[in-house]
């Protein structure tokens, strides 16, 4: 099966098999010194007085260093070119997904989990990419090329290179049992400890308030400790193995060993102390191929865990595209026995019937969880219904291109969202091209120009940095947003009512202004701002239970009647 | 790196690390000795003296001995102190967090601290496993094999110790170049990795504008910035990596070189030159090692210092015992001055006080400084002039625990934690009893969301408790607020609409914390300030009235106005253009 990764990863395989090719020659020039330091000690120990013969064992030497770390270099450079543009199109892949998916998925989901995988997974991955293949074929290649020329020289020296390797391969192999579900294991933990330190901090304004000092950051001390346990726990016990079986591939011991049975062999006349010189400049230098081969096994297993996680999150269910789109033709909103629920079996709005007709406000209202929320949130499909309708201009949600819907449906929530960048930039959201004037007409209808003026850098201001807004000047500052937007259906969220008198004032003139000819569709929380409406609309528990005008309902003296004398007292103050 | 090393564990453990460093040393000089044996040993063996040869070797197999020992304890003390810097950085990394002024975070520190924390946590395993131990044993074997070259042949010696400032030099120069572009990538990471959890976080926002679908440019930019810089540390320390690699290779080739220059003169026994070339061997090796190894090494102590200058950053002074409360319950603001570092004054020469078991209302326009007050109460910051008083003492002379044992908080933007409802209700008194709890809960209206929860007081409220509306959060900062039962209470009142189930519950709520405690409110709503013993009102910083509703209305001052046009304006509507529809 052809995988997301996979497919991603076609583009730059030709690089990745150029980086392998390179890389194999690399090993096999490396080999060429210790050929040519053979030679010139076969010369010397001969006595030779060819001083041209000498120099030219020599200019080998250099000539075959410089060209194999260079073959080697330019190996993991293009690997390294090959990762680095895999990275960027994975990353915009990723990034595209989360824009595609169905907003309930950010819910199950935590911001570290998503952090994750587009940074830290990306980052594991490079080893897999820039170093695996190019690593792992000079770590095969040089021993294995050295083993064959000794072997030419004498079958015995080949032997007497890889002497120690048994002991080594046996302590190995116990200590990588159970591996993959140990790093799985330890992968989560570290998970938890990313997510942990993110609500340590987020939270110790809390954590201040009261005092907690020792107990706050008990999550996050838990985090810890768990890792600290796992990687203790797993990594205690074979650390002496592999303390000691690691010495089986030091370098004294290596010496030791090919010199003492060296010596045994010369004495039976086995081999030459020629040839025992070849073998002691090719033995050190397996055992660290073996080891690079070891670590790299380890980074592939860390990067294939990885390479996992992002396929996971490139395979995340999409919010379904239609097979053909249909335009909206007009800018009615209607709901076709809705119904809905983050899962299926808990519908949270049950057969939801209701039509807001083009350039009319419709309030939603009844107590918190009632389902008002979630019900306007269904129009520019944050979420897809279960069962039933969601009609804009009289096309089903689903068959409007997400690039059309947007254009015709416009949203202001409760929390402002402002993101980091300036003023400009976050009245530009909605309408990229905006001019100058437009933006300024926009914060002037919606009475936050004089306040933006007054910032240090004006509309060039960051939020965050230099653009400090309070609650209703945030507010004012979406309101400006959509406004630009100028979307024919608004979903809106009644948000401020006890900011300062002022502000107050002045987001009512800024809503009026945006509500002006659109379908809207208002979440309200306070009655007394909505009785004028054209339709209001009763939910109780995902249910419509009423709907009509304000004087209607208080005649039908329903559920509307008994939430408007509860609020009266309010109202009155 | 050693320095940062030091810092992350603590003055306690330096010894160990000092002790675990000797061991690393040790068991490299030794291997170095011990490859410097091979020069007798083959040179009895081409010299065809067996006997000799034996001799040797049984000194090799000595020093073999030996350095097992040494790499042995390396390898097990390295263990151990991975591990107590694995819990000794995360305990005092918590514990720090803890004493930095709150003005010390910001989104971006707080992106940048999740990352350095997870991946110094793994730099830390690593680094004493895999990282410190070849570069160590890099450096330190060849400059053994270097100087035991010099006990066989001082000139050969000489060249390769000469050799040594040329591999420092070309090395250090890559290192540099590649040091400063990595610290260039991980500044354009973090700057990318916060853009995408934005992205994420304001899925919502960006969607409804079309951000999402046509690709967000903030984003975009961030991620080609981090393109650009991965792309530019590709191009530029490629080369320099690659130069860095060949000076050790030259170093070789100079050292055979001059033997065979050597031995062409007759200066120089052709055995002798051989057994010391395969010693020269031996010399680059482990450098080219160390070279290739010692980026890694750069990585990991950047991840390292950024932790380590988390716990640099300057803690908020905390006195050595804490004074008595001469007047519990009271507050007090002498000629108060406060600006957040490197911006404008927010509090000008405020003085006030509040007596216990009183009610006083702040009210002032958005940027008057309200919350700020509560702020410097909570020593969140301290004041630049004057002195705030908490029962009667000056907040920096008390310790942390004694301040908030005074002060309760009911704030506007509540955080949940990623853990169950009553744990959360609970961080206001964790030793509450279940009764205590009960109530509490009664109060602030959170039984009722109890009620509707699947899972009761264990359901989890989600990372930022995103799973309660806002009136709900409030409710529970409501309750934790009463748990705590502290002499004074700070609330922040709310500015969001609730709704008036919401509502009704919080009224009632506050209406019991003020019944036994010191209240200072920022206030929004008119009951509430009618309510006031006394009413302070701020304007751009300073307090320009001060006294009850009805003495500033008779004044017919600033807060008169206030309130007449609050009267006027009683709430937002939205209104049917067209009546009959």
């Amino acid at each position: 099966m052809t995988t997301a990764l996979d497919t991603l990863q076609r583009p730059v395989n030709h690089l990745i098999r150029l980086g392998v090719a390179l890389a194999a020659i690399g090993a096999l020039v490396n080999l060429v010194p210790f050929i040519a330091l053979t030679e010139l000690a076969r010369l010397l120990l001969a006595g030779t007085v060819d001083r041209q013969a000498l120099w030219l064992c020599a200019g080998w030497v250099v000539i075959a260093l410089c060209l194999g770390w260079m073959a080697c270099g330019a190996a993991l450079w293009l690997t390294h070119l090959a990762d680095h543009r895999l990275q960027a199109s994975l990353r915009e892949a990723m990034v595209g997904k989360l824009a595609r998916v169905p907003l309930g998925w950010y819910s199950e989901s935590n911001s570290g989990a998503v952090r994750k995988g587009v940074q830290d997974d990306l980052e594991d991955l490079h080893h897999l990419i820039a170093h695996h293949a190019v690593e792992r074929t000079a770590a095969i290649v040089t021993p294995l090329a050295g083993l064959v020329w000794l072997a030419s020289l004498n079958w015995r020296l080949a032997l007497l290179a890889v002497l120690t390797l048994p002991l080594y391969g046996l302590a190995y192999t116990l200590m990588m049992r159970g591996f993959a579900s140990k790093m799985q294991l330890l992968d989560q933990s570290m998970t938890r400890i990313s997510a942990a330190i993110v609500e340590f901090v987020h939270g110790i304004a809390v954590v201040k308030a009261f005092g907690r000092v020792g107990q706050a950051h008990r999550s996050y001390q838990q985090a810890v400790n768990q890792f600290g346990r796992q990687y203790a726990g797993w990594v205690r016990p074979l650390l002496r193995l592999e303390a000691i079986s690691s010495m089986a591939l030091s370098v004294p011991v290596i010496l030791l060993v090919s010199l003492g049975v060296g010596s045994l062999w010369l004495s039976r006349g086995w081999i030459t102390p020629l040839e025992l010189f070849a073998e002691t400049l090719v033995a050190v230098v397996i055992p660290q191929s073996l080891l690079v081969i070891n670590q790299s096994l380890t980074a592939q297993r860390t990067a294939q865990a990885a390479a996992g996680r992002i396929e996971a999150l490139l395979s995340i269910e999409e919010l379904p595209a239609a097979p053909r789109y249909s335009q909206p033709v007009e800018h009615a909103v209607t709901f076709e026995q809705v119904e809905f629920g983050y899962d299926a079996a808990q519908p949270i709005l049950k057969g939801i019937d209701l039509h807001c007709k083009a350039g009319t406000i419709t309030a939603l209202v009844g107590s918190s969880g009632a389902g008002k929320s979630t019900l306007a949130k269904l129009v520019p499909r944050f979420h897809d219904v279960n069962a039933g309708r969601v009609l804009v201009g009289g096309v089903d949600v689903r068959q409007i291109d997400p690039d059309q819907l947007y254009r015709h449906v416009g949203f202001v929530l409760q929390d402002a969202q402002l993101v980091h960048g300036s003023v400009a930039d976050n009245l530009r959201l909605g309408c990229p091209t905006a001019c100058d004037e437009q933006l300024q007409a926009a914060a002037r209808a919606a009475q936050i120009h004089q306040r933006i003026l007054a910032l240090p850098r004006g509309y060039q201001s960051v939020i965050g940095d230099d653009a400090i807004f309070s609650g209703g000047e945030a507010q004012r500052l979406s309101i400006a947003r959509t406004l630009l937007a100028d979307t024919p259906v608004l979903i809106l969220d009644e948000a401020t009512s006890h900011a300062d008198p002022q502000s107050e004032a002045l987001i009512q003139d800024a809503l009026s202004a945006l509500a002006r000819g659109r379908t809207v569709l208002v979440i309200a929380h306070r009655l007394a701002s909505i009785r004028d409406v054209d339709q209001i609309v009763v939910l109780d528990q995902g249910r419509i239970v009423e709907c009509g005008r304000h004087h209607q309902l208080l005649q039908a003296d329903g559920a509307y009647a008994r939430l408007w004398h509860a609020s009266a007292v309010e109202v009155s103050q | 790196m050693i320095r940062s090393l030091l810092t992350l564990l603590g003055p306690a453990h330096a010894t160990r690390l000092y002790r675990y460093l000797a061991w690393l040393v040790a068991s490299a000089v030794l291997q170095g000795l011990a490859v410097a044996l091979l020069v007798p040993i083959l040179h009895a063996l081409f010299a065809g003296n067996l006997p000799l040869a034996m001799t040797w070797l049984a000194g090799l197999a000595a020093m073999v001995l030996l350095t097992c020992i040494a790499h042995y304890q390396q390898a097990m003390q390295g263990f151990a102190l991975a591990l107590l810097v694995l819990t000794t950085l995360h305990e005092r990394l918590g514990q720090h967090l803890m004493r930095l002024p709150l003005g010390w975070f910001n989104s971006e520190k707080v992106g940048q601290l999740s990352r350095s924390a997870t991946s110094g946590t793994l730099m830390v395993t690593g680094l004493f496993a895999h990282y410190l131990g070849p570069v160590v044993s890099g450096v330190v074997v060849p400059a053994t094999v270097a100087l035991t070259l010099f006990v066989f042949d001082w000139r050969l010696g000489l060249t390769a110790v000469a050799c040594a400032p040329l591999i420092y030099f070309t090395h250090h120069w890559s290192a540099n170049a590649i040091g400063a572009n990595d610290a260039r990538v991980e500044a354009a990471a973090s700057e990318a990795g916060n853009r995408v959890v934005e992205f994420a976080r304001y899925q919502q926002v960006l969607r409804a504008f079309g951000q999402a679908q046509r690709g967000y440019r903030p984003l975009q930019a961030a991620n080609r910035a981090q393109q650009q810089a991965g792309g530019s540390m590709l191009a530029q320390t490629f080369p320099k990596l690659l130069a860095g690699g060949l000076s050790v290779q030259l170093a070789f080739a100079l050292l055979v070189a001059v033997g065979i220059a050597l031995a062409a003169t007759q200066q120089i026994d052709a055995i002798e030159l051989v057994a010391l070339l395969a010693l020269a061997a031996r010399f680059v090796g482990p450098l080219a090692e160390a070279a290739a190894r010692s980026g890694l090494l750069r990585m990991a102590s950047n991840d390292l210092e950024q932790l380590a200058s988390i716990l640099r950053q300057p803690a908020l002074p905390a006195p050595a015992t804490s004074l008595p409360l001469t007047a519990p319950g009271s507050l007090e603001f002498d000629r108060v001055g406060f600006a957040y570092p490197s911006g404008p004054p927010v509090l000008k020469d405020l003085s006030f006080s509040a007596q216990p078991n009183t009610m006083t209302a702040i009210v002032g326009a958005s940027g008057s400084g309200k919350t700020t007050v509560t702020r410097l109460l909570m020593r969140f910051f301290d004041a630049s002039e004057g002195s705030v008083k908490v029962g009667g003492v000056d907040v920096r002379a008390l310790s942390s625990e004694a301040l908030m044992a005074q002060l309760s908080l009911v704030m506007q933007d509540v955080y949940l934690f990623d853990d169950s409802l009553e744990a959360n209700i609970r961080v206001g008194n964790p030793d509450a009893s279940a009764r205590q709890l009960a109530q509490a809960a009664t109060l602030a209206g959170v039984d009722e969301i109890v009620a509707r929860l699947p899972q009761g007081w264990a359901t989890p409220v989600g990372e930022g408790g995103t799973s309660l509306s806002g009136g709900e959060r409030q409710r529970v900062s409501l309750a934790r607020a009463l748990l705590k039962r502290a002499p004074i209470v700070l609330l922040d009142e709310a500015t969001a609409a609730l709704d008036p189930q919401n509502e009704a519950y919080v009224q009632a709520a506050i209406g019991t914390l003020i019944q036994n405690a010191t209240v200072l409110v920022i206030a929004h709503r008119l009951p509430t300030i009618m309510a006031a013993d006394q009413i302070l009102v701020l304007d751009e910083g300073r307090l320009v009235e001060s006294g009850s509703h009805r003495q500033l209305l008779a004044d017919n001052g600033r807060y008169a106005g206030f309130w007449h046009e609050r009267q006027r304006a009683g709430g937002w509507r939205l209104k049917a253009e067209r009546p009959s529809l």
